[in-house]
C-alpha cells in the first residue's frame, strides 16, 4: 500500500514537473514576445490567453482524447492512457498560464530597464535577459502557478490517462477513485501527500529565487 | 567631423508632432546643452540621438554615416549612450551595473574589473563598488549611471536633466568628471536641462527648444499670450503686466524678450523704452564676467548684465530695481 502511494506520488510529480518545464519553455518566451512587442493583434492574443486560463480542464481532456484516440489524427502514436498523454494535456492547460503571467510580468517591468540595456549596447537577447532578471519574482510566480495548476488537475488526467493502476494513476485521480469507493481516509491521506508535495516544490522555488537575489 | 548631423528630423506620437528640427550639427568633442521648458522636445531629441527609437521622418547621421535601419541603430547604440533623467540601476551591485555595457560589448576577463574600477574612479565612486545598487541615494544613482555609461567609452554621451537631483555636490563631481573625460579623449556631450544656469555654466553651446522646434531665443522671458490685434502697437496682458509690443498679429502667440535687451536701473529712466517695470531681485546667477539677474516684477524677468555693472550698482537679492526694454525688442513668434 505504502509503495503504491509512493509510486502514485512519484508519477504525479513526474507528470507535473515535465508538463511545467515544457509549458514554461514555450510559454515564457511567448509571454516575453507578447509582453514586449507592440504588434497589432497583441491585445486579441492576450484576451484569448486570459480566456484560456478559465478553460474547463475536462474540455481540454476531451480534445486531447479525440486527438490521441485510436481513430484520431494522432492515434498512430499509441499514446492514449499513457503518462505522456497526461503530460500533453497538462502542457496545453499550463501553457496559457505560463504565457499570460509572463506577459504580465514583462509588461510590469519598468520600461527604463529595456531602454537602459539597449543604450548600453545590449543586443536583443541580453536585453531580454536584463528584463527577465528584473521580472524574476513575477516570472517565478508564473512557474509556481503553472505547476500548481498541473499538479492539482484531475479532469484531463482522468480522461486521457484513464486512472490505470501503476501506470497513469496520479494523486488527484487516485483521490477521486478512493472517494467514489467510499475510502475516505485514503482520500484524505492522498490529499495530504498532494499538499506536502506542492508545499515542498514551492519552497524549493522560493529558495532558488532567494539565492539569485544579490 | 560632426558626431551628429540631423536633417529634416520629425517625431510624432499618435499623430501629434512633438519634434521638428530641420538641421543640426553637433561637432565631435562639443558640449551642447538643450534648454527649454518641460515638453519642449528635449527628451525626444535625446532618445532619437541615442537611436532608441526611429524618427517619423528625417535622418540622424552618426560620425558621417546615416543611421536609417534597425540594424544600423543597433550598431550605433554601441557608440552612443544615454543617461536618463531618473536613471535605472539593475538589481545587483554597483560593480555589476557598471560592467553591464562592457559585457555587452564583449569585454571579458580581468579587463572588465579594470575598466569598471577606472570608470568608478573617474566619478569618485570607488567606495560604492560592492554596494547594492538599490541602496543608493539619488545623487549616487546618477553618478553610477554616468560611470556605467562612460565605462563603454562611447563616442557620445547624452544626459537627460543631469542636474535634476537635489545633490549639488554630486552634480559638481559629475560635470567635473565629464570635463576630465573630454580632456582625455574626444567625447561629445549633449545634455538637456530646464535650468538655464546649469546650461550656461557647463555647456559650450546652447540649443533652445520651444514646443518641439529650435527657438531663436533662449527660454528666458518667454510668455504665452493672446494678442488683442489691432496693431502695430499692442498692449498685451502678461500676468499682471501690460507689455507694449509691435506686431500686426492677433490671437495666441509667444512673446520673447532677450535677457540682453533688458536694462536695469535704480530709478525709472527717461528713455524711449516703452516697457518699464519695478520689481525685486530674486536670484542672481554668475556666469564668467556676466550676471543673470532674475527680477520679480509680477512675472519673472531675466536680465543679462556685466559683472562691473552689477557691482557698481551694488545689486543684490532683495534690492528693488526697474527693468526697462523697448517694445521693438519684444519678439513675437
Amino acid at each position: 500500500m505504502e509503495t503504491e502511494v509512493l509510486g502514485i506520488a512519484a508519477l504525479s510529480l513526474k507528470v507535473a514537473l515535465t508538463a511545467t518545464v515544457f509549458a514554461c519553455l514555450i510559454g515564457i518566451p511567448l509571454g516575453f514576445m507578447l509582453g514586449a512587442s507592440r504588434l497589432r493583434g497583441r491585445r486579441a492574443v492576450l484576451l484569448l490567453l486570459n480566456t484560456a486560463l478559465a478553460f474547463p480542464t475536462v474540455v481540454i481532456g476531451l480534445a486531447i482524447y479525440g486527438l490521441l484516440a485510436r481513430r484520431g489524427p494522432l492515434g498512430g502514436l499509441g499514446l492514449l492512457f499513457s503518462w505522456q498523454a497526461i503530460v500533453i494535456a497538462e502542457v496545453i492547460l499550463a501553457l496559457p498560464i505560463a504565457t499570460a503571467l509572463s506577459a504580465a510580468a514583462v509588461q510590469a517591468v519598468d520600461p527604463r530597464v529595456r531602454r537602459t540595456a539597449l543604450t548600453l549596447g545590449a543586443g536583443p537577447l541580453r536585453t531580454a535577459w536584463a528584463v527577465a532578471r528584473e521580472a524574476r519574482f513575477a516570472l517565478a510566480a508564473a512557474v509556481v502557478v503553472a505547476f500548481g495548476r498541473v499538479l492539482s488537475e484531475v479532469g484531463a488526467a482522468l480522461i486521457v490517462g484513464g486512472n490505470i493502476r501503476h501506470e497513469t494513476r496520479t494523486l488527484t485521480t487516485a483521490i477521486t477513485l478512493a472517494t467514489s469507493q467510499g475510502n475516505f481516509s485514503l482520500a484524505v491521506a492522498l490529499g495530504l501527500v498532494l499538499l506536502a508535495l506542492a508545499l515542498t516544490v514551492n519552497v524549493l522555488i522560493q529558495m532558488l529565487q532567494g539565492r539569485g537575489d544579490v | 567631423m560632426a558626431t551628429f548631423e540631423v536633417a529634416g528630423l520629425r517625431q510624432a506620437y499618435g499623430g501629434r508632432t512633438v519634434l521638428a528640427i530641420d538641421a543640426l550639427a553637433v561637432e565631435a568633442g562639443a558640449r551642447l546643452a538643450l534648454v527649454g521648458p518641460n515638453g519642449a522636445g528635449k527628451s525626444t531629441l535625446l532618445r532619437l540621438l541615442a537611436f532608441l527609437e526611429p524618427p517619423s521622418a528625417g535622418t540622424v547621421t552618426l560620425d558621417g554615416a546615416p543611421v536609417t535601419t534597425g540594424a544600423a541603430r543597433r550598431a550605433a547604440r554601441r557608440r552612443v549612450t544615454l543617461v536618463e533623467q531618473r536613471p535605472y540601476l539593475f538589481r545587483g551591485t554597483v560593480e555589476a551595473n557598471v560592467a553591464f555595457g562592457l559585457r555587452a560589448a564583449g569585454v571579458r576577463g580581468p579587463a572588465v574589473a579594470r575598466r569598471v574600477g577606472a570608470a568608478l574612479e573617474r566619478l569618485q565612486l570607488q567606495g560604492l563598488r560592492g554596494r547594492d545598487a538599490r541602496a543608493l541615494s539619488e545623487g549616487e544613482i546618477q553618478r553610477v549611471a554616468v560611470a556605467r555609461a562612460l565605462a563603454v567609452e562611447p563616442l557620445a554621451l547624452l544626459l537627460d536633466e543631469p542636474a535634476s537631483s537635489a545633490d549639488r555636490a554630486a552634480q559638481q563631481a559629475m560635470f567635473a568628471a565629464l570635463a576630465d573625460e573630454q580632456a582625455r579623449r574626444p567625447l561629445t556631450v549633449v545634455f538637456a536641462s530646464h535650468l538655464l544656469e546649469d546650461a550656461y555654466r557647463w555647456a559650450g553651446s546652447l540649443l533652445a527648444l520651444h514646443q518641439g522646434v529650435p527657438s531663436p531665443v533662449t527660454p528666458e522671458n518667454l510668455f504665452r499670450v493672446d494678442l488683442p490685434g489691432g496693431g502695430p502697437m499692442q498692449d498685451v496682458a502678461v500676468g499682471p503686466l501690460r507689455i507694449v509690443v509691435v506686431t500686426e498679429r492677433s490671437g495666441p502667440a509667444t512673446l520673447a524678450v532677450a535677457p540682453d535687451e533688458i536694462v536695469l536701473s535704480a530709478a525709472p529712466l527717461v528713455s524711449s523704452a516703452r516697457n518699464a517695470f519695478r520689481g525685486r531681485i530674486v536670484r542672481v546667477a554668475e556666469h564668467g564676467a556676466e550676471r543673470r539677474v532674475t527680477i520679480d516684477v509680477g512675472v519673472e524677468l531675466v536680465a543679462r548684465i556685466t559683472r562691473q555693472s552689477f557691482e557698481e550698482m551694488a545689486l543684490a537679492v532683495g534690492r528693488e530695481v526697474v527693468a526697462s526694454f523697448k517694445s521693438v525688442a519684444v519678439k513675437v513668434f
